[in-house]
């Protein structure tokens, strides 16, 4: 039996949709199986909150009067992007401020706009005959700007690496504190519930998959930068990162709870946010990945300490990194995450919320991503 | 029972031997979390503590006659709820295992009593949730 993604709508729209979460969706598999399970269920929804810091907002201030051609920008003292026409710009999450140890980047920035709060901006331009104005310094909110929406060319990684540090020294890294000795271990995804392991090769999300993200409703746009196919898997998911999703979704529509600025010690600035993605269930095949569960699914441990190749050490499923601890040749590793597990299944459960209540249909994707891609290294030539 | 202090020292007393007082008068099982001496004689020890209660409290009250400033702890990591987003961050990095992760919930629960006040958690905090008093 297979179920097409207007008969979906039709019961969505009806207020019928049977819908539960990737966690939820489990027991129901294993107790009814496959094929009984993909009758019931209509859609099942996934969710991750996690930092992802290949994201950033476009927006258009508006022209003042007279008008000015942007070129140098300032938000809060974050640098933004000059190189678009004259009132558009891009900040990205990482983005700093002249203190580079000050604590708040483009992420704050995107965070506080969203939350409403007024943000002081200050530009520079060339003066020209057609913008004669040189600069201009003033404050904004979400509401005051024209355009503001989220354009994340990398996020919702499917699976990622397990990091440690072998070393006698302290790491502090985008992965978090990692202490020496191999003390202990930080991992990133959501595991049974995040968006790419619950539908691993792609077959229902694509450019166009209408989508939860930082709280509004959002889109799939593209394959992801760095997206890419060639890694192991067992269960047929991926044991180290893979695919990936580039997202756009209208700020107006968000809430800061889940777009967060993170300040992360020795690294710098990046940004969480509550990614929620619904997998229409078609037909049994999808129902059976989508009832993949902590205990099959598997991410390789690698060390921080090793600047350049980080060969495989060894590798672990969700349910043994969840518990708080591993075991690395014979010593314990105290493990945790680095993303919010409450925060992925809030996103999941008001993402079925919305889909029960009629409010948010699916989109069948208009483009399918690649299946075979393989990574390009960057080459230091003369010329 | 356990008791955590931060006792504070001065150039008058820094010499003293506040471990020796506690283990010869009040038989007590001083464990020294953290010490530190300035150039200028003052001093801040946080000690953890085991022993009768009755000889705890004697052992503060002498200590206090000695000179010393001394400050049970309480409290001592401070968590900004509205701040916190359960990431976990804070969960491996402590040594003495404050931080859990709630089963069912999966938010990061905080069990104040077995904090050592090294501070670990503070810089590992993406959110600045996390303080220490002392």
């Amino acid at each position: 039996m297979s179920k097409t993604y207007e008969q979906i709508n039709e019961k969505i729209r009806a207020g019928k949709a049977v819908v539960y979460t990737a966690e939820e969706v489990i027991d129901l598999v294993r107790q009814k199986g496959a094929e009984k399970a993909a009758e019931e269920v209509d859609v099942v929804t996934t969710g991750t909150f996690g930092a992802m810091c290949s994201s950033g907002a476009f927006v258009n201030f508006g022209h003042a009067s007279p008008p000015i051609r942007m070129a140098e920008i300032r938000l809060n003292g974050v640098e933004a992007y000059g190189g678009l026409a004259a009132v558009d710009t891009y900040i990205g999450a990482t983005a700093l401020t002249e203190d580079p140890m000050g604590g708040y980047g483009g992420a704050h920035v995107i965070e506080d706009l969203i939350a409403g709060k007024k943000i002081h901006l200050r530009a520079w331009g060339p003066g020209t005959d057609c913008y004669v104005r040189k600069n201009i310094d003033t404050y904004i909110t979400l509401d005051d700007v024209n355009d503001a929406y989220l354009y994340n060319p990398r996020n919702c990684y499917q699976n990622y690496s397990l990091a440690t540090n072998t070393s006698e020294r302290t790491l502090y890294t985008y992965m978090g504190k990692l202490l020496p000795k191999m003390k202990n271990a930080t991992y990133s995804s959501a595991g049974q519930l995040s968006p790419l392991l619950n539908d691993p090769h792609l077959e229902t999300i694509g450019m166009g998959t209408r989508i939860f993200l930082g709280g509004g409703e959002g889109y799939v746009t593209w394959p992801g930068t760095q997206y890419k196919t060639n890694i192991e898997e067992v269960n047929g998911v991926p044991v180290a990162g893979a695919r990936t999703l580039a997202l756009i979704g209208d700020m107006k529509q968000m809430d800061a709870k889940y777009v967060r600025g993170l300040d992360i010690t020795g690294y710098g600035i990046s940004m969480a946010i509550g990614v929620g993605v619904p997998i229409p269930i078609l037909n049994k095949d999808i129902m059976q990945r989508c009832a993949i569960s902590d205990d099959e699914l598997f991410a390789e441990m690698v060390d921080y300490s090793e600047p350049v190749n980080r060969p495989p050490m060894a590798r672990y499923s969700y349910a043994e990194l969840r518990s708080g601890k591993i075991d690395y040749q014979g010593r314990t590793v105290r493990t945790s995450s680095m993303s919010s597990l409450r925060g992925a299944r809030d996103v999941a459960s008001k993402l079925k919320d919305w889909i029960e209540h009629g409010e948010f249909l699916l989109n069948q994707p208009c483009l399918s991503f690649p299946t075979e891609v393989s990574l390009k290294k960057l080459e230091e030539r003369g010329c | 029972m356990d008791r955590k202090y931060k006792i504070e020292f001065n150039e008058a007393n820094v010499q003293d031997s506040v471990a020796y007082i506690l283990v010869s008068e009040f038989d007590l099982k001083p464990n020294v979390l953290k010490a530190e001496i300035k150039g200028d004689g003052y001093g801040l020890m946080i000690l953890a503590l085991t022993g009768e209660e009755s000889k705890l409290d004697a052992a503060e009250q002498r200590l206090r006659e000695e000179g010393f400033s001394v400050k049970e702890l309480g409290k001592r990591i401070n968590r900004d709820e509205d701040l916190c987003w359960d990431c976990g961050a804070c969960v491996s990095i402590c040594p003495v295992g404050c931080f859990q992760v709630d089963k069912e919930t999966a938010e990061i629960v905080l069990d104040n009593s077995k904090c050592i006040a090294c501070s670990a958690c503070v810089k590992a905090c993406s959110v600045h949730a996390l303080s220490i008093s002392l």
